[in-house]
């Protein structure tokens, strides 16, 4: 493991998009930072630049407006960066599958690390799925 | 003005143009009426009676299409809806939006969802479908088909 994702896993900084999400994934993801769940004392923090962020946390179907968006993203993001997909919009696109308006999936457009389904996933399932990715990535 | 004096007052002004009047329930009232009226009738319900315009919806109902302009009289707890019905071929209405200002996006929305022309627009250009999206394709028209020939229909999995 290189030293870089090493110190990334100490304290992975998140930056959260919502790719046209109903907003309930968003709620759940401001929920765990919440001092009910406080993720922060796993050293995760909501930072407000893509440029600080090593964790890239995708919530929604990906729109065609967002899309371009979120690929604008991706090319600003310092390497290395993973992606996690919150909720089954970013999955499969659940009930959006058909939509005029959401012609791909995620992992069609970035490469995803890890998913958290559920409609919304509770905060639980969001910690859970966060210390998964680390665990994968080889952390602690 | 109450209630019943609101309803007469509408159907003396305007009982030419109203086609169609339904008294669904104590507060909701929807209003048929000729499509050359609606600026005039928009006017009325916003200025004089001091209506809030709600919102305006359209639907592709196969024979025509329909558009609901929704306002609230809200000391009568009332909610007007009038219908217009505009011809499915050639769908054009007066734009109310030089008129009220809430009209403006709304009237975009339906225009590029539904291929409806509100004449007189001062900004007819798209609200919120994306920049490639080909013209004259309303994806809530009821013969909408998919023309993305790259959209991934299945739910990424092998078997679909």
């Amino acid at each position: 493991m290189s030293l870089k994702l090493k110190a990334l896993l100490k304290s992975p900084w998140v930056f959260h998009l919502s790719t046209g999400s109903c907003n309930n994934c968003d709620i759940e993801t401001l929920d765990c930072l919440t001092p009910r769940f406080d993720i922060e004392r796993f050293g995760m923090l909501l930072v407000g630049s893509i440029k600080h962020a090593d964790v890239l946390l995708v919530s929604g179907s990906c729109n065609r407006m967002s899309v371009e968006r979120l690929k604008i993203l991706w090319e600003q993001v310092p390497r290395p960066c993973l992606v996690i997909g919150i909720g089954t919009c970013t999955g499969s696109r659940g009930l959006f599958r058909d939509s005029y308006n959401c012609p791909v999936p995620l992992d069609a457009i970035i490469p995803v690390d890890v998913y958290i389904p559920g409609c919304p996933p509770k905060p639980e399932a969001i910690i859970a799925g966060v210390v998964k990715l680390i665990q994968k990535v080889g952390g602690a | 003005m109450t209630r019943a004096e609101v309803l007469t007052d509408l159907q003396d002004r305007f009982g030419d143009e109203i086609l169609n009047f339904s008294d669904k329930s104590q507060n909701r009232v929807y209003l048929e009426i000729d499509p050359r009226a609606i600026v005039r009738m928009g006017t009325y319900l916003f200025r004089t009676l001091g209506a809030r315009f709600n919102i305006a919806s359209g639907t592709d109902m196969c024979d025509f299409i329909e558009v609901l302009y929704h306002f609230i009289i809200e000391d009568l707890n009332l909610l007007l809806s009038i219908r217009v019905k505009l011809d499915r071929e050639n769908p054009e209405i007066a734009s109310l939006s030089r008129e009220i200002e809430a009209f403006n996006w709304i009237e975009r929305e339906l225009m590029e969802l539904l291929g409806i022309t509100f004449t007189g627009h001062p900004e007819p250009k798209r609200l919120l479908l994306a920049d490639n999206w080909p013209e004259d394709v309303y994806p809530l028209r009821q013969d909408y088909e998919e023309w993305d020939e790259t959209a991934d229909r299945t739910r990424g999995l092998n078997n679909g």
